[in-house]
């Protein structure tokens, strides 16, 4: 890819993240509900205590002249203080991010493990019972809310079978150092099998809660890219070589039929970190989503601000990323 | 990995449960909110105060059944309408072994009701401590509270408040406060998870706690962990996975299944909200006495209390809470009967009945639909709408803006039993929480009286007619006041839920 192109697509940005960055200020700011009503509810308060609140806050300004500070210091990466933790939003923010990247890319690698196969198997047993439990199958978990399927999850294998804990990232004696945030990598960098894999029991029923709906897209279009290849030349030429059906299918046909499910995959990558929200209120995951909720709720305007920028320039460089992997799987496609 | 070694981790993965219980020297509670901040003067929010009061003294605290005593301070007298002393006991030691003063108490008071003390900015803290100016120390054990006005209910107020080392507020700087601890208190912070779990261990220089509350001594657990597990069902299954041994906030959907379980039990409490249907008072035709009485009769509150609450909450004919100070037990009561309300409608003038829309949240839209089906029965065709509540609460406190609206169904909290804290809000005229846009001379003079006598019979007295004059006025429906509902492991013993929504775990501990 050109250098040119790169820094083209760079630049794209820039107006993208300033559309979203008026978007998320007027939507907040204009959304009806005020953080130091919320913040006082109905305790004790005094019309002084209401006036300190707001000047500390930032909310005395008028409006117009708190966009352009936002603008300013968002250019600057600074996002001020949360209106509830009273810390800098970055640090907030920063807390939680590992937690979700590392839920979203185990959830990922899970859904392409299901789905990979299945969508492959579907294909090539077209029309067989296979198949059709296949598409009933992916038809549920598209369908099935991932609240209502993460609580089973936890009614069988955490109450009733005891397999798995309910809630939370590690075990609590577990003390492991910080150098990603993701607990996954940092156990096995100190070397400590045994937090791993209690990391690992841990992530294992948020991650297919998120997952599933995944897979079952990727599943169906793994199927339909698949038994499009199927039908082209190059296939019935490989197989007229006398090449076996097994080597047809993974040396020749799946590397073609995947290049639409790399990309949605890479599309839908960014929706997960939306589906976090819930999953993470449910399994008690101390991600981003859970926080993003619990500012809108509380009007918490610095922490929605900069957590919706970071959705953004997520989903924009994910789209990039979609964009890369299918020159690289198909080189005939230039950026 | 090898397929010896993707097995084995397999193996180990679904061997021994991570879904250990608890152990005996470690306690859990499965909590429905982290903490914000553990700076005590630095949040206005319950589950905080929960968390922080297992780490913070107060200068003062509630013992079970909410009476207020003495907790870091050893006695307190008041010296005039407007001063009081209290005693701080000696030999006092913060978690990292520095002594703990009158001095630190003066500097905790100060700090949250001083302008600007935090690093120039205010406490959001500071309204609950009314009109209290300052905190100075007079001898070397004695901080004296200075108030601009008479305020009778400084000791009910004053354990909300918990205190801190002066020097470490010093060293570490205000902003730093929110994620460190060291202040007097059971359990000294070790780890704070984000979002997750705050970990706690027993302090050793712990001074043994309330004098009035016995046991006096160091707390039992080695280690108390407050797992943050913010979805209801989630919650419920952790404590019947035996992952936890407290919950709070169980919702009355899951008594059945908690009380069927062989490892946990239910504890309830009267909690300290009090529901209640604001009506428009601006707006025709609630501006009508004989209205409001008759939407009163119309309801039939046993029966939404016994099949939508699990029978878990007390029928009130006020506002206050039985458990309260100057709660008023001789108040009538407005009995169901749907043909004393059509009359009381027709001689309104509304022989056909009336139309009205009950405003609510999510939480309660099921409470609003019975509502609205008892009203039915007395001809009141009640539709109900369901508001977001940061949108719904400012609507309704705007006199303009809830114009047109009808009824509200909304509860307001009085955690320190009091009713200067939940009467003058709600009823007073122009008050925060005056949904209803009630304004009565004779309340209004009685409430203001009653907040700077000193004479607390006196008080009592006055707060008594108040209650008995909104009760005939009937602003509102009066609807109850919910329990607070825990489930707990079986396990669990010295614990007892307690009215103000906190959960010390000093005396608590786990077989």
């Amino acid at each position: 890819m050109r250098i040119g192109r790169l820094i083209e697509r760079i630049a794209g940005l820039v107006p993208v993240l300033l559309g979203v960055s008026v978007i998320v200020f007027l939507m907040i700011t204009l959304t009806p509900g005020d953080p130091v009503e919320i913040m006082l509810g109905d305790s004790r308060s005094s019309p002084e205590q209401e006036a300190a609140l707001r000047r500390d806050m930032g909310l005395d300004r008028p409006m117009v002249e708190r966009f352009f500070l936002f603008l300013g210091n968002a250019v600057r990466g600074e996002f001020g203080l949360s209106f509830f933790h009273r810390r800098p939003v970055i640090d907030v923010i920063g807390e939680r991010l590992p937690a979700t990247i590392e839920l979203t890319l185990v959830a990922l690698v899970l859904s392409l493990v299901i789905a990979i196969p299945l969508g492959v198997l579907a294909a090539v047993k077209k029309n067989t019972w296979f198949d059709r439990i296949g598409t009933v199958g992916s038809l549920l978990g598209v369908s099935m809310p991932g609240f209502w399927f993460g609580i089973l999850l936890i009614l069988l294998f955490s109450v009733k079978l005891g397999w798995l804990p309910v809630a939370g990232r590690i075990g609590f004696s577990a003390e492991v150092p910080f150098v990603t945030g993701m607990l996954l990598i940092d156990t096995l960098l100190a070397g400590r099998l045994d937090s791993f894999v209690e990391a690992a029991r841990h992530i294992l029923l948020p991650a297919l809660t998120l997952a599933l709906p995944m897979a079952a897209i990727l599943m169906r279009v793994t199927r339909s890219s698949m038994l499009e290849v199927l039908r082209a030349d190059y296939v019935l030429f490989a197989e007229a070589k006398g090449l076996s059906r097994a080597r047809v299918i993974g040396r020749h046909a799946l590397k073609n039929a995947l290049i639409p499910t790399v990309t949605v995959a890479a599309l839908e990558t960014g929706s997960l970190l939306g589906g976090n929200m819930i999953v993470e209120t449910v399994f008690g995951w101390p991600g981003l989503g859970r926080l993003v909720v619990e500012a809108i709720f509380s009007r918490n305007y610095p922490i929605v601000q900069a957590a919706v920028l970071l959705y953004a320039v997520t989903y924009v460089l994910l789209n990039f990323i979609a964009d890369l992997l299918y020159t690289a799987l198909n080189p005939r496609i230039k950026l | 990995m090898g397929r010896v070694g993707k097995s084995g981790l397999l193996a180990m993965m679904l061997a021994a449960t991570v879904a250990l219980p608890a152990t005996g020297a470690e306690l859990r509670v499965g909590f429905s909110q982290d903490a914000q901040t553990l700076d005590p003067a630095n949040h206005r929010n319950r589950e905080t105060e929960t968390i922080i009061r297992n780490m913070c003294d107060g200068i003062l605290t509630r013992d079970a059944k909410m009476k207020v005593v003495p907790e870091i301070a050893e006695s307190y007298t008041q010296v005039d309408a407007k001063t009081w002393d209290f005693k701080i006991r000696s030999g006092l030691k913060t978690h990292s072994g520095a002594p703990f003063t009158a001095a630190d108490v003066a500097f905790s008071i100060n700090r949250l009701t001083r302008d600007n003390a935090m690093g120039g900015q205010t406490s959001p803290r500071k309204s609950l401590l009314g009109p209290v100016t300052s905190a100075e120390v007079v001898d070397g054990s004695t901080v004296r509270l200075t108030m601009s006005a008479p305020w009778a209910i400084l000791p009910a107020m004053l354990p909300f408040q918990e205190m801190v080392s002066e020097a470490h507020v010093k060293k570490v700087g205000d902003a730093a406060v929110a994620t460190s601890v060291d202040c007097v208190g059971p359990y000294k912070l070790v780890e704070w998870r984000r979002g997750d779990a705050i970990i706690m261990a027993r302090d050793p220089n712990y001074y043994g706690g309330a004098a009035d509350i016995p046991p006096v001594g160091p707390a039992k657990p080695d280690r108390v962990i407050f797992k943050i597990i913010p979805e209801n069902a989630s919650r419920v299954a952790a404590l019947l996975a035996g992952e936890v041994d407290i919950i709070n906030e169980l919702p009355a959907s899951a008594l059945k299944q908690v009380e069927a379980s062989d490892k946990a039990k239910v504890m309830a409490v009267n909690g300290t909200r009090t529901f209640f249907l604001a009506l428009n008072m601006a707006k025709k035709p609630f501006d009508d006495v004989r209205v409001r009485k008759a939407l009163n009769h119309a309801i039939d509150r046993k029966l939404i209390i016994d099949r939508i609450l699990a029978g878990r909450a007390t029928a009130l004919n006020g506002v206050m809470s039985p458990d309260a100070f100057a709660f008023n037990d001789a108040l009538p009561e407005y009995k169901h009967d749907a043909v004393l309300a059509k009359k009381l409608l027709a001689e309104a003038g509304h022989p056909n009945g009336i139309e009205l829309t009950i405003d609510t949240t999510g939480a309660f839209k099921q409470t609003a639909e019975a509502i609205a089906a008892l009203m039915a029965r007395a001809g009141i065709r009640a539709k109900v709408q369901v508001w977001e509540g940061a949108v719904l609460s400012p609507m309704w406190a705007n006199a303009e803006k809830r114009a047109e609206r009808d009824v509200y169904l909304i509860s307001w909290g009085n955690g320190a039993l009091d009713p200067s804290d939940i009467m003058v809000p709600t009823l007073r005229t122009k008050g925060r929480g005056n949904f209803a846009g009630y304004s009565n001379a004779k309340v209004d003079a009685l409430l203001d009286a009653a907040e700077t006598e000193v004479d607390q019979m006196k008080r009592a007295a006055m707060y008594k007619e108040a209650q008995a004059i909104v009760n005939a006025d009937a602003p509102w429906v009066f609807l109850w006041l919910p329990q607070d509902l825990y489930g707990v492991s079986k396990r669990l013993k010295g614990w007892q839920p307690s009215a103000d929504s906190r959960i010390n775990l000093h005396d608590a501990s786990v077989d």
